[in-house]
């Protein structure tokens, strides 16, 4: 029985590698995820080693507050404990540490990469202790004064700076020039995990990247004998409140988690597009088989007769699959690893770095690429390996009719009840007002995508009459033919459209999806913002502008109002989030945020405002104690004074700049709002705005109208990757129509020479494939865009209350996708078109 | 009645009332499949005429190259030297796609089975040469060819629901719509029973004498053969004999002479 398998494989060699291929790049997308994830994550555990090495003890703020992106903020530990730890016996060294943001200005005065984006720019302090410095020096010496730093070889060599020369570094204290006094490297690395490196003398590197008077951390080196334990609890023992001590291992470890939980959300994003890859593949490869076997029907039923089990036929498929499957497993497993570094350029082109050297491959990615492309392949033949062991022996001596289309009402109920209960939980969801509407929704359109997938073969009639028809009118006879051959079998027509819906419809979801929030982004910030002139800081949360420059513009003779906008962690009721702080009133009058109750006019220190939504869902009200834990201050009480409506400004609540300056350390505006005063010109008072920004290069003066265009523009840079990750399903689809058709024409053999017989030309053969491909094209890519059309309308009207007020369709695109579906048709068609036209007419004519 | 002509002396240069006779004809036409050892020589210098408005059966033993030189004539292979001619056209030097066009103009086929193609109905199936070449059926025509067949009832039905001889009058009926100036039929009635069979040979007799048609028929059945008016015999891609007015047991007696049973 199985040898019969091995024959049939060794057969079909080429047709084996197309069905393989269809589940082959969804297993190397994933491969390729986790080859990115454990390269980048292998990177940094390195990185963590390297820097870490040396450290016995490390002392750090016991405060800490862990927001969703960026690293965990702590409170500093006292300067005077440098001195205290190095009295004790077990200590041999010990040496403050200072990190934090610094960015350089090449020599034309462009800054040197986008922590908003890439790999972050970081400034330290020069360590004295050989220990506890991980860098090496390549040319020149240590940094010793004020005016002086030491920079990394990736900076040096693309900034062409050498030892003696100037640079500029940008940092909280704005912008200074240094000389070059030395070029280091990180474990031999240039820029390790590529980010800069700016090493500056410690009391600089205070004042500049971190606090005076204090440290990040203090590491410490253990004397000999004295075991990290030891040192911890010697330190312990003389350590002040508010400050925790870890061993060296303990915190190398912990450094190399918090990069691990950071790169968990990224791996999870991609390997989401991963799954839908492989979801659309299961589809072709569900296909594939089912064709296959139809295709072998006389000879599973010539096995049967000849007394072979339905078991052994079923296995004998099951067996192929498997087979398929681990083929599939291996070319995706060793396409993967191309493909990571392919993802990893792409993703640079999209502006969005990520770092690591070579690719890691780990035994984890071999077994899990190996076993998903096996067990989704099998999975996906389970179905027709039971219909082929259903085949009857009957079958063999009958001659069976080519015709398959009837279509079983079973899967017609099925259908319309799942995408019943999938409309109705989107209803739900939208309508009855339960407080997760968005879950509701979201498994709703899960649900309804696939009930519509079961349905499909019963829509593909009607609309290749109805489409085909009309092409076929206008087309003549080969379009006739296209026509009938999808109508053949609506089953095999549908199953192949429903993997391109799929993908259509996720990129149609998203397309229209992006199109709403920038329209919502728009309005709301048209409606909100009444101010002139946006300064946008452009460090995307390191650092930022400093207070003097709002206060500089604020006295500008053509500005009235000015409002800075800084952003903090903080632990709002026992939340670790972040909050925001702006001159409140002047702010009120920049922007209408909807003050419903109380007034912005003595919102003092302790004054909280809150969205209506929060003193909703908290039970807050006017007067209602509030406690923010700030690393610096620790808990503090605050008042709700205002509760406001509009938050595409504010969110969802703010606290005044007077109490960011007492519970925070380091001060920086990310935004600063500003109007003009009246009769002064925009233009003028822009210039001036912009003489004051000047020495901030990645500051940018903006109107109202650029500000808009910014802010809704940061998702184009999202949509991009979702659209690029999202190729991968379309591909994968496109792979599938063309391998249907294949099939196809392998099964119309005979009919094709006979057409060719009685006249049809070999361009009216590849015309009739052709219009046969776009219209099982057509029909997903209209399925698939009237979902997700109906899905992104039903997110967006779920999100009202999240700020989603425009809900928009952009017709263009939608009609671009439409079309480059059908121009994926036609490319799907090439290679079967080419084969029916070349096709050997008396072989076809005279087999049997 | 016959008009049949001595092969023989006929060479296809130099008699012009030949000539405009000729519905089709080769001249030393030579077909070998394969090469080197495994060469097979299917066609060995056949020299044929077929008549206009005549029908003529092609037998001879399994692997003689009946269903080759038919190929051939139709323009569906080409040969490996040699000529074909129809009517004035040498189709050796037409290109793929004046070929094509030749043959949904000129040319009716019948063949053995797989006539149809499944997804169209009868009726789409007749029309089908004349659709491929966006020509207007002569409606009156049409109606005519169905009745004669007698499909009236069953033009919207799919291939799969035809019986193999109601398959194989819609083959013929689509072999006379285009009013092909040839029609080829291979075998036609090798899958039918007596009586079905009998039908196709009567249409095709009557294609012959009424529209006059001209029929090219390959069959291995002596009764089938006698419905033609002529019988060119080949054995080993020759022709061994050309026999008019043939009847069953003359056929029966040429075939035993051949070295067929
Ligand atoms: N495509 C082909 N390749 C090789 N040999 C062929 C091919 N077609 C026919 N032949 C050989 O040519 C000879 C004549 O075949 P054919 O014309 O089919 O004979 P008939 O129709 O009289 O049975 C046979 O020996 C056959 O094996
Ligand atoms: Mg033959």
């Amino acid at each position: 029985m199985f040898r019969t398998t091995f024959k049939n494989l060794r057969a079909r060699k080429r047709r084996l590698l197309t069905t393989a291929l269809a589940v082959t790049i969804g297993v190397a997308f994933m491969a390729g995820t986790l080859v990115i994830a454990d390269t980048i994550s292998r990177t940094f555990d390195d990185l963590f080693a390297d820097a870490t090495e040396g450290i016995d003890a490390a002392v750090r703020g016991s405060q800490s507050i862990d927001v969703d992106f960026g690293p965990e903020a702590r409170n500093p530990v006292p300067e005077t404990l440098v001195a205290q730890i190095a009295e004790l016996d077990g200590a041999a060294a010990v040496e403050g540490q200072v990190s934090g943001y610094a960015q350089f200005l090449d020599k034309d005065d462009e800054p040197v990469g986008n922590p908003g984006t890439g790999a972050p720019t970081l400034g330290f302090n020069w360590n004295e202790v050989p220990e506890l410095n991980p860098f090496e020096l390549t040319d020149g010496g240590p940094p010793s004064g004020a005016g002086e730093v030491v920079i990394d070889r990736g900076t040096a060599r693309d900034g062409g700076f050498a030892v003696g020369d100037t640079i500029a570094v940008l940092t909280q204290a704005g912008r200074g020039d240094f000389t070059v006094t030395g070029i280091v490297t990180f474990g031999g690395q240039d820029r390790p995990a590529g980010a800069t490196t700016a090493l500056f003398e410690t009391t600089t590197a205070q004042d500049l990247v971190g606090e005076p008077g204090t440290f990040q951390e203090i590491a410490v080196v253990a004397g000999e004998g004295v075991s990290e334990e030891d040192l911890v609890t010697q330190i312990q023992a003389i350590a002040p409140a508010g400050v925790e001590v870890l061993t060296g291992e303990q915190y190398t470890e912990d450094s190399q988690n918090q990069v691990q939980e950071g790169l968990s959300f990224f791996n999870t994003f991609l390997l989401v597009f991963a799954g839908i890859a492989l979801f659309v593949g299961s589809f072709i490869i569900y296909n594939t088989f089912n064709i296959l076997v139809a295709q072998r029907t006389g000879e599973l039923g010539l096995l049967r007769a000849l007394g072979a089990s339905r078991r052994q036929v079923f296995g004998s498929v099951i067996l192929e699959a498997t087979i398929v499957g681990v083929i599939a497993g291996v070319i995706g497993l060793v396409l993967g690893i191309g493909l990571a570094s392919l993802l990893k350029l792409a993703m640079a082109g999209l502006g969005i770095e990520l770092p690591g050297g070579a690719p890691v491959v780990t035994v984890r990615t071999a077994i899990t690429a190996l076993a998903t492309g096996m067990v989704i392949t099998v999975l996906a033949a389970l179905v027709p390996a039971r219909r082929a062991g259903a085949v009857p022996p009957l079958v063999a001596l009958r001659q069976r009719s080519v015709e398959d289309r009837a279509l079983p009402r079973r899967r017609t109920i099925a259908g319309g009840v799942v995408t019943a209960i999938g409309l109705a939980s989107l209803g739900y969801g939208l309508w009855g007002e339960p407080g997760n509407a968005i879950q509701f929704v979201g498994l709703g359109a899960l649900v309804t995508f696939i009930g519509v997938a079961l349905l499909a073969p019963v829509l593909a009639s009607p609309f290749v009459k109805g489409v085909g028809g009309l092409i076929a009118k206008l087309r003549g006879t080969p379009a006739a033919l296209a026509e009938k051959n999808a109508l053949r079998n609506p089953r095999r027509t549908s199953a192949t459209a429903s993997a391109l819906m799929i993908g259509v419809g996720l990129v149609g979801f998203i397309t229209i999806f992006a199109a709403s929030t920038k329209a919502s982004i728009d309005k709301t910030i048209d409606d909100a913002f009444t101010g002139d002139l946006v300064v946008a800081s452009g460090t995307f949360g390191f650092g930022g502008l400093p207070p003097e420059v709002a206060d500089e513009i604020a006295a500008l003779p053509e500005i009235d109002l000015v409002s800075g906008m800084r952003f903090g962690p903080a632990r709002v009721d026992g939340e670790d989030t972040g909050v925001v702080a702006v001159n409140t009133d002047q702010m009120a009058r920049l922007a209408d945020i909807g003050i419903s109750e109380g007034s912005a006019d003595d919102f003092g220190v302790s004054s909280f405002g809150i969205h209506e939504d929060v003193a909703e869902e908290k039970g807050w009200e006017l007067g209602t104690p509030v406690t923010i834990e700030f690393v610096d201050t620790g808990a503090q009480t605050f008042t709700v004074d205002v509760i406001y409506s509009e938050n595409a400004l504010a969110g969802p609540w703010f606290i005044d700049t007077a109490a960011f300056e007492a519970n925070y350390a380091q001060q920086f505006d990310a935004q600063i709002y500003a109007s003009l005063t009246e009769g002064a010109s925009l233009a003028k008072a822009r210039e001036s705005v912009e003489e004051i920004v000047d020495p901030y290069p990645a500051a940018e003066v903006q109107d109202q109208e650029e500000y808009t265009e910014a802010t809704a523009g940061q998702i184009d840079q999202l949509l991009g990757l979702v659209y690029l990750l999202l190729v991968f399903a379309v591909i994968i689809a496109v792979i599938g129509i063309s391998n249907t058709l294949a099939l196809s024409i392998y099964e119309r053999t005979h009919e094709l020479g006979l057409l060719r017989a009685v006249g049809m030309t070999r361009q009216q053969m590849r015309s009739s494939i052709r219009w046969e491909s776009v219209m099982i094209a057509l029909f997903g890519t209209i399925l698939g865009l009237t979902v997700g059309l109906v899905f992104g309308w039903a997110v967006v009207s779920a999100l009202a209350d999240e700020g989603f007020s425009v809900f928009q369709a952009p017709v263009s695109q939608l009609v671009v996708i439409a079309l480059l579906a059908a121009l994926a048709g036609v490319i799907a068609s090439l290679r079967p078109a080419r084969r029916a036209a070349k096709l050997d007419m008396l072989e076809a004519i005279m087999t049997e | 009645m016959s008009t049949s002509i001595d092969v023989s002396t006929v060479t296809s240069e130099g008699h012009d009332g030949a000539r405009q006779l000729a519905a089709a004809r080769t001249h030393r036409a030579v077909k070998v499949y394969g090469s080197a050892e495994t060469a097979v020589r299917a066609l060995d210098g056949i020299d044929v005429v077929f008549d206009r408005a005549m029908f003529t059966a092609i037998m001879g033993p399994s692997g003689s190259g009946k269903s080759t030189l038919m190929h051939c004539l139709a323009g569906l292979d080409d040969l490996t030297s040699g000529e074909v001619w129809l009517g004035e056209t040498q189709l050796g030097r037409l290109s793929e796609k004046q070929l094509t066009r030749t043959r949904r103009e000129k040319l009716g086929f019948v063949f053995q089975a797989f006539n149809l193609v499944p997804s169209l109905t009868a009726l789409e199936n007749i029309t089908l040469p004349l659709d491929l070449a966006s020509r207007r059926p002569d409606k009156t025509w049409l109606d005519h060819v169905i009745e004669t067949v007698g499909l009236g009832q069953r033009l919207a039905h799919r291939p799969c629901e035809l019986s193999g001889g109601q398959q194989q009058r819609v083959a013929v009926a689509r072999a006379l719509a285009s009013r092909p100036e040839v029609i080829f039929a291979d075998e036609p009635t090798g899958n039918l029973d007596t009586s079905s069979g009998a039908e196709v040979l009567d249409l095709l007799r009557l294609a012959v004498r009424e529209y006059g048609r001209t029929v090219v028929m390959v069959t291995h059945d002596p009764v089938a053969a006698s419905y033609s008016e002529r019988v060119v015999f080949l054995a080993d891609g020759k022709i061994v004999d050309d026999m008019a007015g043939p009847t069953p047991e003359r056929v029966i007696d040429r075939m035993k002479s051949v070295g067929e049973v």
